[in-house]
């Protein structure tokens, strides 16, 4: 994966942190992984689709969820319900979009998908043959980490969702005997 | 969820599940679910970002994973390993992104994002406010959901960024 596609992410997620919930943000160490996700206590997924394609992950414990989701939405939760996941996505969801506008500001242009949001522990998340460059974000309400498992294509490049399928040829006009 | 948007992905599953298998694939009951979905073993999740905006999964058992990736392959898997993964993946890929031309054949485009793979039973798993329409699909190796929550990408554009969506003609690919 390209690591110019690392910054505006972080950029995105230090800005955002620091006007949502006024915390300065420590960048841990940088690393890539080949191997699947273990999941931690919540993942939100996001996917990216256009110049830049691919998909971010947000994965925290559920203090650390719940301590962001509090002081965002200024009320106190102490479990993992719809509001707070809902939260967390919006949370992923402001992140993923402002780092997209960064992109577009180099020429690549892209969307994000609508928020997917995933609870409990120890699921295996595979972005099958996309290494996932792994950033953690230490905050003083607990440590946040992104994955990111991005690509490039040449800027106006139409998408193509063949692109991806190698092993299996799609028919184009399916005969069913 | 409009139920408009059901039709391309049952036909698309079902024609390519009849191709590859060579027998017909019985189509379960429908419901419409509003609670978060509990994983099976092996979910592939992908998005669609467009005219039509939402998520769509398809969720099977390890056996059935191992049975499909087998049979579209075309070796044995014993297990689910890196290969059989991204076979059951590029199932899911293939079944969106035809049932994506469809879509955009009727005039709603839009793009799909890439795969990812959740393997693990009992995660949970929200598409927050968007209900999931589950259709249960059954072939001679076992049972295959497809959990769609999709709408029309209208509203969703006030959450994302501002930005052209790069338009495909699906139908001019190749020319």
């Amino acid at each position: 994966m390209d690591a110019k596609l690392l910054n505006p992410f972080i950029q995105a997620a230090v800005e955002v942190l620091k006007a949502e919930v006024d915390t300065d943000v420590t960048r841990g160490e940088i690393s890539m992984q080949k191997s699947s996700l273990t999941s931690d206590d919540i993942t939100v997924l996001i996917n990216l689709v256009g110049d830049v394609y691919g998909v971010v992950m947000y994965g925290m414990q559920k203090n650390t969820c719940l301590n962001l989701v509090s002081k965002i939405m200024g009320q106190e939760f102490t479990e993992l319900n719809s509001l707070a996941q809902s939260g967390m996505a919006e949370l992923g969801n402001v992140i993923s979009g402002r780092a997209t506008i960064r992109f577009s500001e180099t020429g690549y242009k892209s969307n994000i998908s609508t928020p997917t949001v995933l609870t409990g522990n120890g699921i295996e998340i595979s972005t099958l043959d996309f290494p996932r460059i792994v950033v953690p974000l230490e905050t003083q309400f607990g440590i946040l980490t992104v994955h990111l498992a991005l690509r490039t294509k040449n800027p106006g490049e139409p998408h193509n969702p063949d692109e991806f399928i190698s092993l299996i040829k799609a028919p184009l006009s399916p005969k069913v005997s | 969820m409009n139920v408009k948007f059901l039709n391309p992905f049952v036909s698309s599953a079902h024609d390519i599940l009849s191709l590859e298998m060579h027998e017909l694939v019985e189509r379960g009951d429908l419901r419409l679910d509003h609670g978060s979905y509990q994983t099976d073993d092996v979910t592939v999740i992908i998005s669609l970002v467009g005219a039509v905006d939402g998520t769509v999964f398809y969720s099977m058992s390890k056996e059935v994973a191992v049975g499909l990736a087998s049979v579209l392959m075309g070796e044995k898997f014993d297990s689910l390993d890196r290969l059989a993964q991204s076979g059951v993946a590029e199932l899911g890929n293939v079944i969106t992104g035809q049932a994506s031309m469809k879509l955009a054949e009727a005039g709603f485009e839009s793009n799909i994002s890439t795969p990812s793979l959740i393997i693990g039973k009992g995660a949970t798993i929200s598409t927050l406010e968007f209900p999931r329409l589950v259709v249960p699909l059954t072939t001679s190796i076992g049972s295959l959901t497809i959990h769609l929550a999709l709408r029309e990408g209208l509203q969703s554009n006030l959450k994302t960024p501002e930005l052209e969506v790069p338009k495909v003609d699906f139908l001019q690919k190749g020319e």
